[in-house]
């Protein structure tokens, strides 16, 4: 095609270096800016976790979203299960919800996916460099992102087991242990793991769980205390607690403010889970493009690097380096092999039991 | 004689207004309704409470579709069923109501000697130094003080520490059932003061000196004379520690760790846990019956007459 006599070098060159930055900013930015890209809102609301959660997801995600947009991003902090019901009745009153963004569990965003009020998360571009486990199991589409996975160690103070790590929860069955022990007041993390010590088989989730009830049953004369996440931390701190069934960052975060603590995953294997972000229905074009934005800028290589090296988490992009002191750690799982000691349940079973499993631990420890 | 403004009080001005604006909008009304106006705000106030609960009580005749995580189109008791069938609702509404009655119990104890040299003593220091005790806690919340008593309690507490000093191991002072009456005792302690105090007030004094004069003990004029005198105020103290203690929830969630749940605790579960809000609903309604009915049987077996409700007492 012949060039325009009037199109010279100079400003071909001119052309080039705009059509040069345009691509670069188009490469730089999600490709769900294909389209013309809305007016941007001030702030976008992200619910996030507390404490070293909150710290990571700032440091790994927020901030870089916020200098390379100038959207300021608001982190609400109300707890995941309160926000759930609010969110909910926004979206069923056809009010725009509190948040842009729910920092979930993969469970709880389900529940939420399957009452139809996430908005699909399929046309992110950056999912496509992601691995397995940012894709939710149970549901059509991508109404949710994993963003990383995560295991519910047991976590115990050296001290306490001078002959080395406990091997299996049986060994906490000890009488020494008697009210020195933890684990979430749900059961959470625990059901599966109870399952095997208790002679059964995962195959027999959901349907043939006694041995569970069984072995929690025993675990329940330990007299162990139950509680959420901040409380395994204050309760290995404050010297309560020897041994504890938690998520492998409150451990984590014990160790960093100086607790003797460690972490191994039993005979019994330990329960791996995912947490993803979602953004609820009823916000405005532009709203609902940056916030897919922010999510999409959550899964670059860069932003889940510094995210998962503050929670000590393996994310869900190829090729992330372990934190210090995590790699080859049982809560870091990376490889096939890695998983092989680790229990994963569909989303599908765990939403439609969970409330049953909650009632009985409940029922089994506060009887 | 002219009457000066000031005998003419403030209230029955606003009544007069009140009275004239309804007739110049009503003037038909000849101002036998008025009072029923009066009600107006009184009974929007109640109405909307009502309204509340009604759509609790629709939501309670509805169940959880876990495929879709909405509510049953049709309306059914099933819920219910499962609250009465359930043993861990029969644990959790057990423990509330026995741990309601002993706190009930407890605080007036306590409340009632505290109330009494407060109100009788004639050290004005003495009076002062109870009245700003009485006082503080309420500027500190529920919560923080609970979590005060972690401090104090726990296995690196305040108490463990000075025990430890005399040899003895730590003790696990807290996460237990008596842990939780405790709290609530030390919370409920001032409201209990507070309602007991007009009442210990009105009883004069002399009253009591007649009483010694003719021949009473001490033992024998609290017993028979100050006691039952001081009824209402026992009565309305205990009211008021009974319900706050049975819908209590900080306490049994901070101090019980996880393992002393009361009626609010399992509503909590039900709403934000397990997203069920029909169960939920269900159980808020029994707690709401429970109290209720605590009530009525405290008016049964004293009669309204005690809190000066039957109008009896001008």
């Amino acid at each position: 095609m012949p060039i325009d006599k009037t199109f010279n070098r100079r400003q071909l060159l001119k052309t080039t270096a705009a059509v040069g930055a345009a691509g670069a900013f188009v490469a730089s930015t999600p490709s769900i800016l294909r389209a013309a890209e809305p007016d941007k809102p001030s702030e976008i609301i992200v619910r996030a976790w507390g404490g070293p959660w909150v710290e990571a997801l700032k440091n790994g995600v927020s901030d870089r979203f916020t200098a390379e947009t100038g959207i300021r991003v608001i982190h609400d902090l109300t707890e995941d299960n309160e926000i759930q019901p609010k969110v909910w009745a926004a979206v069923a009153q056809g009010r725009t919800p509190p948040i842009h963004i729910n920092w979930d569990t993969t469970t709880n965003a389900t529940k939420s996916a399957l009452r139809g009020v996430c908005e699909d998360l399929s046309d992110l571009s950056n999912i496509a460099g992601t691995t397995d486990l940012a894709k939710p199991v149970g549901v059509e589409g991508y109404p949710i992102v994993n963003t990383y996975g995560y295991v519910y160690v047991l976590a115990y103070r050296p001290s306490a087991f001078p002959d080395g790590p406990p091997k299996s929860y049986h060994d906490l069955l000890d009488p020494k242990f008697k009210g020195r022990l933890a684990f979430y007041n749900d059961g959470i993390g625990f059901h599966f793991p109870a399952q095997v010590a208790g002679g059964g088989s995962l195959d027999g989730i959901p349907d043939a769980m006694d041995p569970a009830w069984e072995f929690i049953t025993k675990m329940k004369a330990q007299n162990p205390l139950l509680g959420e996440d901040p409380d395994f931390v204050t309760w290995f701190q404050n010297g309560e607690i020897d041994a504890a069934c938690t998520i492998s960052t409150n451990a984590l975060g014990a160790k960093k403010n100086g607790v003797d603590i460690a972490w191994t995953v039993p005979d019994e294997g330990a329960k791996f889970d995912t947490d993803g972000l979602w953004i609820p229905k009823g916000h405005s074009e532009g709203d609902l493009y940056w916030s897919k934005a922010y999510i999409n800028s959550a899964l670059t290589k860069e932003s889940q690097q510094i995210w998962l090296d503050g929670l000590g988490l393996p994310g869900v992009v190829p090729g992330l380096t372990p934190p210090p002191g995590m790699a080859g750690d049982p809560a870091y799982p990376t490889k096939p092999e890695d998983f092989e000691r680790l229990i994963r349940i569909s989303g599908q079973v765990q939403v439609e039991n969970e409330s049953e499993w909650f009632s009985k631990f409940k029922t089994i420890m506060q009887g | 004689m002219q009457r000066s403004p000031s005998s003419y009080p403030l209230m029955w001005r606003v009544m007069d207004a009140l009275e004239a604006a309804f007739a110049a909008i009503w003037p038909k009304g000849g101002g036998k309704y008025t009072p029923y106006l009066m009600l107006t705000p009184a009974i929007v106030l109640v109405g909307t409470l009502v309204v509340g609960l009604l759509y609790i009580g629709d939501s309670s005749l509805r169940t959880l579709d876990k495929s879709t995580f909405q509510f049953s189109e049709f309306w059914t008791l099933e819920n219910y069923v499962r609250a009465f069938s359930e043993p861990f609702i029969f644990t959790v509404v057990w423990r509330s109501l026995m741990g309601a009655v002993i706190v009930t119990i407890v605080t007036l104890m306590l409340a009632f000697p505290y109330a009494y040299v407060m109100v009788r003593t004639p050290n004005a220091f003495l009076r002062k130094f109870l009245l700003i005790a009485l006082f503080l806690p309420f500027f500190i919340g529920q919560v923080v003080r609970a979590y005060g008593w972690l401090i104090i309690l726990g296995n690196q507490g305040i108490v463990n520490d000075v025990l430890g000093l005399v040899g003895v191991e730590p003790l696990r002072l807290l996460f237990n059932y008596p842990a939780v009456l405790f709290g609530l005792v030390q919370y409920m302690l001032p409201f209990a003061v507070l309602m007991l105090a007009p009442a210990l007030t009105a009883i004069p004094e002399e009253i009591e000196a007649a009483a010694g004069s003719l021949g009473a003990s001490w033992v024998e004029t609290m017993t028979h004379v100050v006691l039952p005198m001081a009824k209402p105020g026992l009565i309305g103290a205990g009211l008021v520690v009974l319900t706050l203690s049975l819908t209590d929830f900080a306490m049994p969630a901070i101090l019980g760790g996880g393992t002393q749940d009361f009626i609010a605790n399992a509503i909590y579960d039900q709403f934000f846990r397990t997203s069920d809000q029909g169960f939920g609903a269900t159980l808020a309604l029994l707690l709401i019956a429970l109290g209720s009915m605590l009530v009525g049987v405290v008016f049964a077996v004293f009669g309204a007459g005690t809190l000066a409700l039957d109008g009896s007492q001008k």
